[in-house]
């Protein structure tokens, strides 16, 4: 007989192989759907999670795609372990994409050094500038920051497409919803000839290497743990619990509106209507499948950055929507939540002698 | 008719704790029954066990020969046995009538008659249309011995129940209980308040670390013998020297007043009072009447005016709690393992908590883990915290080790003031013991203590001036010496 029994503490092994387990049973039940679409299980997880990558070319695109959902995992990783649920980066994505791409646009035509680092800050303004209204209607009004954040992902999203139609659409571009290309000094600098990866992975390297160092070594980090735990103990020792709040909420949206900054000055090279296949939405499954740990999330954004690309294999030599990367992500959510069941409970044989 | 109760070798393990091992009891109706033991001796799991509440790993249960099969409460119910829990099981917006009926399948209008018949015999007055908020704490526990009696009983098992109750509801119930004996209800009394069972019970069973240690008649024990069986060793009696205290005033607060736009806390009104150095000033009142949130206005995690509070010449009622420390002032909440500690983190990270300038855990932003750990060793050997990993999680502290950690937190600082929200609270006598030592000493080094408890004793024991909170209001201040616990109760009940 199996008996299901409670921890006396949850378990720290456990704590870091979930993780694997979900992906685990991710491959399983996504190897059934194949095959109950007719696929044959085996080749169909090939196409999509080693095809993809098996080259030189499908490696720089499996980086290009970690970048942004690694750098914003590790934004949102402030906000989460801190209790404060931010799931706007989405749109603070789009709006740091929009500021700095609209200083972009002031440069057309310009050359310069000064002008790519312009463009950067401008995005990191534009994404905290965004993460501080929910911010503060929490703060100040106690609104919940949940729905506050998810809806102005769409307003974002609304205001980038009436500039690209609109006001900032390229003259001559045949009315395409489209603003001019950006000029080569806004541009982040590819790392080698004939692959897309840019220079933006070094942000996301240095974002791992600060997130670890203010959560481990810094009062900060202590605070913003301690905040995490409990909202009454962060009170009593004497925490400034509202300046902490917005302080991650900046962070964050620093961190998604780089992210976006990283998507139009690299790949992209101007504004248009879809400057994100919701990495911001996708790097909420990275930050816990990575279990907010920055090391965690490295490994995690490339993980769920597979199924970006699995998708696209799919659809070309499968004939199968891309959404079923999507899919994929949403598995892996699934089974990560379920399997964190055995954080705290476990199972027992007993011999049903007696 | 006659009831008899048998637990035969009761078992419950838990991981890491036996709660029960191999218990058996005899219980018959006619008498009241103690079942004395200190917090974690095992006794709510045994009522729980009975109650159904809890499957045992192994054992037996016979009701007048017939073994029970208790899965669920409601088989309790089934089989006659009532329990009345420590914190009520109410719906605080139904009404008593309502909480009454709501586990019931009988017709309204006979339901009332019985429970007005109930009433009228047990002298109880409630009025049954209020809703369950409206009422005091007695009236509360009256509902839920109602809520039993409607079935009428076999067994009746009280867990605690005077932790919320004063003096005059204690004796009101007591009066009951007797009541309820005579007519054939089997009472089993859980306590841990010696005085109760000596003034109450009939027989009475110690358990200690889950075992059962002793049963014997009242008539053969007196408190001295019953706390030593209950702790297991010979307990040094703590008294306080209560010399005259200086005139040199600490702290002083003037027409405090705190409005919450929380529905379910408390507003406090005109709060005056002051402490000298060295002196210990006592807040009693019954749970709920406004301590927690004096306790956050003096910590300074609510703020309040800055002309409110004067401590040592200053004004410091705009302070937070960390700014309110650089002035030498230390708190200990009563909330160990949600506001004091964080149970996830480890000894000398809890340590860390307790920031002041001059400890320099932190420099220039980042973590001293070395300065903090140096000063977490020197808490653990000066305070008597039973570990010698500071590394360990704080959760694997028992609660006497960790109260001692967090007062030794508070008092390595050497502050002029302690306060303390209770302190012993859910602690064993050892450890109460310690702790009530290290308040006196601290008084003797001239430092001052203001000790917000729901424990009467407690405060008579340690205070040199007390006041009573009752809905938000402090009554006069009155030196300890004149006061009386029969008085404390009086005011704790809102009365003059």
């Amino acid at each position: 007989m199996i008996k299901i029994v409670k921890r006396d503490q949850p378990s720290r092994a456990i704590f870091f192989l979930t993780p694997i387990l979900a992906i685990f049973l991710t491959l399983v039940a996504g190897g059934l759907i194949f095959y109950i679409l007719g696929f044959k299980p085996f080749e169909a997880l090939k196409f999509f999670f080693i095809v993809p990558i098996a080259d030189k070319y499908g490696f720089s695109e499996l980086l290009l795609k970690a970048t942004p959902l690694c750098l914003i995992a590790i934004g949102l990783s402030f906000c989460f372990k801190s209790n404060n649920w931010n799931i706007g980066a989405e749109g603070q994505l789009t709006f740091g994409a929009i500021v700095s791409g609209g200083v972009a646009l002031l440069f057309y035509e310009q050359e310069g050094f000064y002008i790519l680092p312009i463009v950067i800050l401008a995005g990191a303004i534009g994404g905290m500038l965004y993460a501080s209204i929910p911010a503060i209607l929490k703060t100040y009004f106690n609104t919940n920051e949940i729905l506050v954040s998810l809806m102005l992902v769409y307003v974002s999203k609304l205001i980038l497409d009436y500039l690209v139609v609109g006001p900032w659409s390229n003259p001559e571009g045949f009315n395409f919803p489209e603003t001019r290309q950006f000029s080569d000094s806004a541009r982040l600098p590819l790392l080698f000839e004939g692959l897309r990866i840019h220079a933006g992975i070094f942000l996301a390297l240095a974002a791992v290497v600060i997130s670890w160092f203010v959560f481990y070594k810094t009062y900060l980090g202590f605070q913003m743990k301690v905040s995490g735990f409990s909202l009454k103990t962060a009170k009593y020792a004497g925490y400034k619990g509202k300046k902490m709040i917005i302080l991650v909420f900046l962070i964050s949206g620093a961190c998604a509106g780089l992210a976006g900054v990283g998507e139009i000055t690299g790949p992209i090279g101007q504004l248009h209507r879809e400057v994100s296949p919701d990495y911001g939405f996708t790097a909420i499954i990275v930050a816990f499948l990575g279990r907010l740990h920055p090391v965690g999330i490295i490994f995690a954004s490339l993980v769920v950055a597979i199924t970006y690309l699995g998708a696209e294999t799919a659809q070309i030599f499968m004939q199968i929507p891309k959404y079923t990367g999507q899919v994929f992500q949403g598995m892996i959510l699934f089974f990560l939540l379920a399997s964190d069941y055995l954080l705290f409970f476990k199972f027992k044989f007993i011999s049903s002698k007696k | 008719m006659n009831t008899n109760l048998k637990i035969s070798n009761v078992t419950k393990i838990y991981p890491g704790c036996v709660a029960n091992d191999n218990v058996s009891l005899e219980f018959n109706s006619g008498k009241i029954y103690a079942l004395l033991g200190e917090n974690g001796a095992g006794k709510s799991t045994l009522v729980k066990i009975l109650s159904g509440v809890i499957i045992p790993d192994e054992g037996k249960i016979y009701l007048n020969e017939n073994n029970l099969k208790l899965n669920s409460p409601l088989d309790a119910k089934k089989n006659d046995i009532g329990m009345v829990f420590q914190h009520f099981n109410l719906f605080e917006t139904l009404s008593v009538f309502e909480n009454l009926i709501i586990d019931s399948d009988e017709e309204r209008e006979s339901l009332r008659e019985k429970i007005d018949s109930i009433m009228r015999k047990y002298n109880f007055s409630i009025d049954l249309d209020i809703p369950v908020l409206n009422l005091s704490a007695g009236q509360k526990q009256k509902v839920e011995i109602i809520r039993c009696l409607i079935r009428n009983p076999k067994v009746l098992i009280m867990d605690e129940p005077t932790s919320v109750l004063t003096e005059q509801e204690t004796s009101e119930l007591f009066l009951s209980l007797k009541k309820f004996s005579e007519e054939g209800i089997l009472i089993i009394y859980i306590t841990h308040k010696l005085k109760e069972v000596m003034e109450l019970c009939d027989e009475v069973a110690v358990m200690r670390r889950g075992k059962l240690v002793s049963v014997s008649e009242i008539k053969n024990e007196n408190i001295e013998s019953l706390a030593n069986k209950m702790v297991g060793q010979n307990l040094k009696t703590i008294k306080k020297k209560k010399e005259k205290t200086s005139s040199d005033q600490l702290i002083n607060i003037i027409n405090l007043n705190f409005i919450s736009e929380d529905p379910f806390e408390t507003n406090l009104s005109d709060i005056n009072f002051s402490v000298n150095r060295g002196e210990c000033l006592g807040i009693a009142g019954i749970s709920g009447n406004g301590q927690s949130e004096l306790f956050q206005v003096l910590s300074g995690e609510i703020i309040s005016d800055k002309n409110s509070i004067e401590f040592n010449k200053n004004y410091i009622g705009d302070l937070n709690p960390q700014e309110r420390r650089e002035y030498l002032m230390a708190f200990s909440p009563e909330d160990r393992l949600e506001q004091a500690a964080i149970p996830q983190m480890a000894i000398f990270e809890n340590v860390a908590l307790n920031n002041f300038k001059s400890s320099n855990f932190f420099n220039n932003g980042l973590i001293n883990e070395n300065k903090i750990k140096e000063h977490s060793k020197k808490i653990i050997s000066d305070f008597n915290v039973n570990t010698d990993n500071i590394e360990l999680k704080s959760q694997f502290l028992s609660g006497g080790n960790l109260q001692k950690l967090i007062i030794g937190r508070e008092l390595i600082t050497s502050p002029d003031l302690l306060i303390c929200f209770n302190p012993t609270w859910g602690l064993d006598v050892g450890a109460i013991n310690y702790i009530h030592e290290t308040l006196i000493k601290i008084n003797e080094q001239n430092k001052s203590i203001i000790l917000i408890s729901t424990d009467t004793d407690e405060l008579l024991k340690l205070s040199d001036k007390i006041s009573v909170i009752h809905k938000g209001k402090l009554s006069k201040i009155m030196n300890a010496d004149e006061v009386t616990s029969e008085k404390l109760g009086i005011l704790m009940g809102g009365g003059n």
